[in-house]
């Protein structure tokens, strides 16, 4: 039982990053006001660039997941012309950019013939002598160096929105386009540049599944985790800080799953696998039940700005 | 007062620089709202960005290996060649069912995008109706039907719920339950229900009476009975009271509430409305085309369901029309699956570009951009 606990909280951190990264993307964007749906593509593209740079650029991990931020930042230029240079509808775009990005990295993947090769990946980064300590060298200090670099982006990314003030006109934006403009800020280029630096994140976060986590890419793998990442950011009600404390809690659900029948109970697989999607769906009834909702969303959400302008 | 006038609003960002040193004049882009513009030129803005979005994904898919020449002839073939029209009609029907369910789904401003959710429990619901002998034999298929149609509208029940009891957002639950739909399916295709016969991981056959029969050799009766439900669906939301409730409750559901439109029960009859089409799209698969309940029968109607409905713009006429178009695509997909190992995912992505391209047609519907010194 013991040895159960302890290999359950060391695979805890990295089946939390992917969450952890997305959510932290989408915080950025949508807190500038633009309702970030096409996670789910964002992270298969960067899932399949990153596998790709991988098998192309002679197996250099880290670079590999560079190129998936910056594959998923290119990527969401289209979205951001759609939604806010042309005012689409953000529900509509952010979906059909999902299905362009599954349709497009599976013919990609199946063209270039990157699909389904195993990669040697990226190795974990004893940190010695605290990951000689006993079970919280294993739980703590024996991970990938983007599992240790987590911390530091989120410390940044907080310092950045609530310390700066880039992210204090960031915020502003997201609350209310008017007075910002009125202001003299110039709101595309702010969300703009959310939305492709959010993205990057995203990018990231799925650039980890393939390349550090499973080590290959197969077509559709983020199988979710996008749409779980969209609905943590609605449970963080749209903070950092929370949104880390759900990817936890989501990383945990995952890593319980090979746990459970690691330890002989009998629950059927299929019913396992869909745990973390009716733990989403729970923590959303739960944030209803408090009817805290509406408090802290970024007010402009979803909306396309539009200046003096009457039709 | 002619239509064509605009008002002005300066597009701040597209301001050139003045030139070095120039006393001179700036060159900036206007962005002018249009009052009005004739339909004509409205169907011409939507078709020819449908045809863009053709064109960019010709373009695609002939760097992804597609000789330019077959790409015309494949797609030629869904209205020259007989066989293939057929396939074409067979594919329509869940389509457009899918389609108006999206639509009705639409109207009552709820996201329904759980449309491959529903199906599977469709498929579930009809299957079990097969494998546990419910009914009389002549009476199985609208047996099935009803079942596979009670289960969508269970289905669709627990996000609307949630929604309406808890402001849980509807666009993530739906989806959310699609992979729950999906693992249960699993479960019991690689479970209780694996055809004993050959093992793989699929229902056993129908029973002769619980397939859709053809009908002249063309198509099966799936496509009848899309049809009218078609014009069930157009009645209920152009012509009835609850349709013109729902007019209401788009255009302003605080108003509507205020005047005593009884909101809740409009937009629950729609969402199970919604919720048992797709399901109905669940149905007529399994039982049309493939016989069994199949592990994937129900992949890309979903997002094919809201293109229809947005194309269409929530109209069941329209949709049914889309849905025929895009019908079209998949049988092309089909085809390059088998010809050419590109992937069905292809369609979904063409489908997507269309969508790009025609809501970014709207901006260019509603302003007007000049260049001016």
């Amino acid at each position: 039982m013991h040895d159960v606990l302890i290999s359950w909280l060391a695979n805890l951190p990295a089946l939390a990053v992917p969450y952890a990264l997305a959510s932290l993307g989408l915080i950025i964007s949508e807190r500038a006001g633009v309702l970030s749906l096409g996670a789910e593509g964002l992270m298969l593209v960067g899932a399949l660039a990153g596998v790709a740079a991988y098998l192309s650029f002679g197996g250099e991990p880290l670079l590999a997941l560079l190129v998936s931020m910056v594959a998923a930042g290119v990527v969401s230029i289209l979205f951001a012309v759609l939604v806010v240079l042309l005012r689409v509808n953000q529900v509509i775009a952010g979906l059909a950019l999902v299905f362009f990005c599954q349709g497009m990295t599976n013919l990609v993947g199946t063209v270039a013939n990157w699909s389904n090769r195993t990669i040697a990946g990226l190795h974990d980064l004893p940190l010695y002598p605290l990951s000689e300590l006993p079970v919280v060298g294993r739980v703590l200090f024996t991970h990938d160096i983007v599992v240790y670099l987590t911390i530091p982006i989120f410390i940044a990314v907080t310092y950045f929105l609530d310390r700066t003030n880039a992210g204090l006109r960031l915020r502003s934006i997201g609350e209310s386009p008017e007075a910002a403009d009125a202001a003299g800020l110039n709101i595309y280029l702010y969300r703009f540049a959310a939305v492709i630096g959010g993205s990057a994140l995203v990018g990231l976060a799925g650039g980890y599944l393939s390349v550090v986590s499973a080590k290959i890419w197969i077509a559709g793998m983020t199988s979710g985790r996008g749409w779980i990442a969209v609905a943590l950011v609605i449970f963080a009600r749209w903070h950092p800080w929370r949104a880390l404390l759900g990817a936890l809690l989501f990383g945990a659900i995952e890593a319980l799953i090979p746990q459970v029948a690691a330890a002989g109970i009998r629950v059927p697989q299929y019913f396992m696998l869909m745990t973390p999607y009716l733990v989403t769906l729970a923590v959303m009834v739960w944030q209803g039940v408090r009817g805290r909702i509406g408090s802290d969303e970024p007010a402009a959400l979803g909306q396309p700005y539009v200046r003096e302008e009457r039709t | 007062m002619s239509d064509r006038e605009a008002v002005a609003a300066p597009l701040a960002m597209a301001e050139a620089p003045p030139p070095a040193g120039g006393r001179g004049w700036r060159l900036r882009l206007i962005l002018e709202v249009r009052i009005d513009m004739p339909a004509w030129q409205q169907a011409l803005a939507v078709g020819g960005s449908i045809a863009t979005g053709l064109l960019l994904s010709a373009i695609i898919l002939i760097i992804a290996g597609v000789p330019a020449g077959d790409l015309v002839s494949e797609f030629a073939n869904n209205v020259f060649d007989r066989q293939t029209f057929q396939a074409v009609l067979v594919q329509a029907a869940p389509l457009i069912l899918v389609g108006i369910a999206a639509a009705i789904g639409f109207r009552a401003r709820f996201w329904n995008l759980g449309l491959e959710g529903q199906m599977v429990w469709g498929g579930i619901a009809a299957t079990a109706v097969s494998i546990y002998q419910i009914g009389p034999e002549p009476l199985r298929l609208p047996v099935m039907a009803l079942f596979a149609m009670l289960a969508g509208m269970a289905w669709v029940a627990i996000p609307a719920f949630l929604r309406m009891r808890f402001a849980v957002n509807e666009i993530i639950s739906t989806l959310l339950l699609n992979y729950v739909a999906t693992y249960f399916l699993y479960d019991l295709l690689y479970g209780p229900w694996k055809d004993q016969s050959d093992a793989y991981p699929h229902s056993a056959q129908f029973a002769g009476a619980e397939r859709l029969p053809d009908i002249g050799h063309a198509f099966n009766a799936a496509l009848p009975i899309a049809l009218a439900f078609v014009l069930v669906v157009w009645w209920f939301a152009e012509f009835s009271r609850y349709g013109f409730y729902l007019k209401f409750i788009y255009a302003n559901p605080a108003m509507a509430r205020l005047v005593g439109v009884p909101v809740q029960r409009v937009v629950w009859t729609a969402v199970l409305m919604s919720g048992a089409l797709a399901a109905l799209a669940g149905f007529v698969i399994p039982s049309g085309t493939a016989g069994r309940l199949t592990q994937g029968f129900y992949e890309g109607y979903g997002f094919s369901g809201v293109l229809i409905a947005f194309l269409a713009r929530n109209n069941a006429i329209f949709a049914a029309i889309v849905a025929v178009l895009i019908a079209m695509l998949f049988v092309t997909g089909q085809s390059f699956q088998i010809f050419y190992q590109i992937p069905f995912a292809m369609v979904q992505m063409i489908q997507a570009i269309i969508v790009m391209c025609v809501a970014a047609s709207e901006f260019f519907i509603r302003h007007r951009i000049r260049l001016q010194r």
